[in-house]
């Protein structure tokens, strides 16, 4: 027995008019074709620029044997635990200072301003250069720093790049300081949006220095900091430069991250399916960061 | 019914007219005299001037088009590996590193070239010849696909001042291997007696990037008698007591070298123009590096550093200990077309005209002769032959006239990967720095590359 009712013999058409319904809310006539028209580029430069390139990665980085190959590699270990210590050092260091710099910058005077001027001086010169001049700054030999150890205390210093841990210690640093005005700058425009009348009240209440940072200031900035300590997991992970710049993955590849061993996969090696599959072993970190950041971007309406 | 007019025959005249470009093959014609070029940048701006000349002749020999592009060193590999992967392909490139014709012929990616190759093949040297051969997985032979173009060899590179501040003169360098290294050690330890703090004797590139490290190896590889790792039949001869000895002492040599202080600390973070920038700054009396770039960079800027304080062993290159020469690895630039290529026609005129000896010949020299000319008879020239020249008599007699082997990886492309790998490099720094001995890091090397072979067995 056929136990369709009369009233599903429509049903498709029925839902293609709801769809169609839907698309077109509230717009009539010439309005919906141009609403179209307007719409269309948009989405033929996200299937372009988006859609494409993330699915043409994953399809380059799709096969097992790849990833075998990956882990076979014997560098690939120490890199991963780099990567961990770059992201884990580098953002928290950098995020908790900018926090207590963006602290120190909100005290009022002209001076402070021009002193802010200076401190922004790191981000806005351009990376490449300045992550030269550090490595230069840091050769054992002939380096800056050596030489004034040498010229003022008889020092011999070490060779910092010589050493993995060194090493990678110079390029958290590097990046310590190159990205840290930025993200002072983020939270003291967070600090500044906090009402004057907060504070002023919680001043009143006795609020005031450590005690107002801690119940007053802190609570109010907590998401914009999570959100920024997120974001810059995520910049931080797809970095090239620092590691690249500073120690070139030195000493002896100890020294590589994951988004520097893909270009090496890539390019010295001439194998660029590693390479991506490389950088797609981040993929089970950076897809959580991604979603706890949606989540908190959501509720960062309402808060600060 | 209508009638033709003088006005309706204008207004089809100019419709057909403008329909043209999209019906006429227009394009395609132009197309059909174009070719477009990819070459890496010259170390020296001659180099690239030498290059422009060379196609500008052609040019304006044959009337048709080389849409030349010179780009940095690293870009330029790179971009060629992307084109490749992609797909969308210059008619012609150079090979940057050279391994790549090996690489990318395995994926059957390159045009046979072997009709370009064989108007000169009288004139190309053997080792020229074998290099520009490789094998292709897909159709499970060796073909012809890249055309000799420049070679370079691995000379070493000596400060003159600083072995006489020592002590020396630089004909008290003993010819024998062991020997002729071992005296830059007794030159610095003379240099560090005289208060010089931070000199060293030896530029050995104990690092694991760029190719410098694995060219040096393979020198010493070669003069411990480790020739025949690989065959040219491309098998691998790890098992050989003779190449498990020379690579034992080769590490042993090298990463001892630099664990007893006799190479500069930073070595084992050098890039490929690390050592030639540290050279000119007098870090090191010696250096081992490939090509005269050294020389030829500051032979504008400082000819008394060019003509009397820097000396190249090249007719005086080491012997081994047993005072047998040395064969010198050769490390060819060819030039090979990418399938896919559009003007296959135009790029393959191109490579004739280029490679004729007189046309390559001028190329090479108008660029300083940091590179070697990959025919014999263009040695002989006056450029080459200059007695007032102190480097590059010796330098073509090294590459070119005395006796030469193409790098292993043209016998089996799985050594590219050795290479790129720095798996030597690695053995190198595990004695260096590690105390690990050179019996163990061999091991170990030994098992990585068994396993890199592996990974291209021929059908």
């Amino acid at each position: 027995m056929n136990g369709a009712s009369v009233l599903d013999i429509d049903r498709p058409a029925i839902r293609r008019r709801t769809l169609a319904r839907s698309l077109r809310g509230t717009l009539k006539g010439g309005e919906y074709t141009w609403a179209v028209a307007f719409v269309v580029p948009y989405i033929a430069v996200f299937l372009a620029f988006v859609v494409y390139p993330v699915v043409y990665g994953l399809w380059m980085g799709s096969e097992a044997s790849l990833y075998r190959e990956l882990f076979a590699d014997p560098i690939y270990q120490s890199t991963v635990v780099n990567t961990v210590l770059y992201l884990a050092l580098g953002v928290n260091v950098k995020m908790f200072l900018a926090l207590l710099l963006s602290g120190f910058f909100m005290r009022p005077g002209r001076w402070m301003k021009a002193l802010l001027l200076i401190f922004v001086l790191p981000w806005a010169v351009p990376q490449i250069s300045t992550f030269i001049s550090i490595h230069w700054m840091l050769n054992g030999e002939w380096g800056f720093l050596n030489n004034v150890l040498y010229g003022l205390f008889h020092i011999e210093g070490p060779y910092w790049l010589n050493d993995r841990w060194s090493a990678l210690g110079a390029v958290i640093v590097a990046h310590i300081w190159k990205w840290t005005p930025f993200w002072t700058l983020i939270l003291l425009a967070g600090r500044m949006a906090i009402p004057l009348e907060i504070r002023d009240t919680a001043k009143v209440d006795g609020a005031t220095g450590l005690s107002g940072f801690v119940h007053i200031t802190f609570p109010l900035l907590a998401n914009l900091y999570l959100i920024c300590t997120l974001l810059s997991t995520i910049f931080l992970l797809g970095d090239f430069n620092a590691v690249t710049f500073v120690s070139g993955g030195g000493p002896a590849n100890q020294g590589h991250v994951l988004a520097t061993i893909g270009i090496r996969n890539a390019f010295d090696l001439a194998q660029p399916r590693l390479g991506v599959a490389a950088v797609m072993s981040a993929l089970p970190m950076v897809i959580p960061l991604v979603i706890v950041l949606m989540r908190k971007l959501r509720t960062a309406e309402v808060q600060l | 019914m209508t009638y033709l007019t003088r006005r309706s025959v204008l207004r089809g005249s100019l419709a057909l007219a403008a329909a043209r470009p999209f019906a006429a093959p227009h394009v395609a014609k132009a197309a059909a005299t174009t070719a477009s070029a990819w070459f890496a940048q010259g170390f020296v701006q001659d180099e690239d001037v030498a290059l422009r000349k060379a196609v500008a002749d052609y040019e304006k020999a044959s009337g048709n088009k080389i849409e030349l592009s010179i780009i940095p060193f690293a870009p330029h590999r790179q971009k060629v590996i992307s084109a490749i992967t992609s797909g969308v392909v210059p008619d012609l490139t150079q090979s940057n590193p050279n391994e790549i014709l090996q690489l990318y012929a395995w994926q059957d990616k390159w045009v046979d070239v072997s009709d370009v190759v064989e108007t000169q093949k009288a004139q190309f040297s053997e080792t020229a010849l074998q290099a520009a051969q490789a094998y292709n997985s897909v159709t499970k032979t060796r073909g012809v696909y890249g055309v000799p173009l420049r070679a370079a060899v691995v000379p070493c590179h000596i400060w003159r001042p600083l072995v006489e501040k020592a002590g020396f003169k630089i004909e008290d360098i003993p010819k024998t291997w062991d020997a002729y290294f071992d005296f830059f050690k007794k030159v610095q330890d003379n240099l560090r007696k005289q208060g010089e703090r931070k000199v060293y004797g030896l530029g050995f590139q104990v690092t694991a990037n760029g190719v410098d490290p694995y060219n040096l190896f393979m020198a010493f590889l070669l003069a411990y008698g480790g020739q025949n790792i690989v065959t040219k039949d491309g098998k691998l001869h790890l098992d050989d007591p003779k190449v498990k000895e020379a690579a034992i002492k080769a590490t042993a040599y090298l990463g001892g070298a630099y664990r007893d202080g006799y190479v500069p600390p930073s070595a084992i973070n050098w890039n490929d123009a690390d050592d030639n920038n540290a050279f000119h700054a007098k870090l090191m009396v010696m250096d081992v590096d490939g090509t005269l770039s050294t020389e030829v960079a500051v032979k504008e800027k400082h000819p008394d550093w060019y003509f009397k304080e820097m000396v190249t062993h090249g007719i005086g290159y080491p012997t081994d200990n047993a005072g047998k020469p040395v064969p010198a690895i050769v490390g060819v630039t060819q030039m090979m077309i990418p399938k896919g290529a559009k003007n296959v026609a135009v790029a393959k005129e191109f490579l004739k005209y280029f490679v004729q000896p007189k046309v390559v010949g001028e190329f090479i020299e108008l660029g300083l002769g940091r590179w070697l000319p990959v025919m014999p008879s263009l040695a002989k020239s006056p450029f080459w032959q200059d007695p007032k020249d102190p480097h590059l008599r010796g330098y073509v007699q090294m590459g070119l006239l005395g006796p030469t082997v193409p790098d292993y990886y043209v016998f089996n492309l799985a050594m590219a990967e050795v290479r790129n790998q720095h798996v030597f490099s690695m053995a190198m720094i595990d004695v260096a720095k590690e105390g690990v001995k050179p019996e163990a890091a061999v091991d170990k090397a030994f098992k990585r590359i068994e396993e890199i072979f592996s990974k291209y067995k021929k059908a």
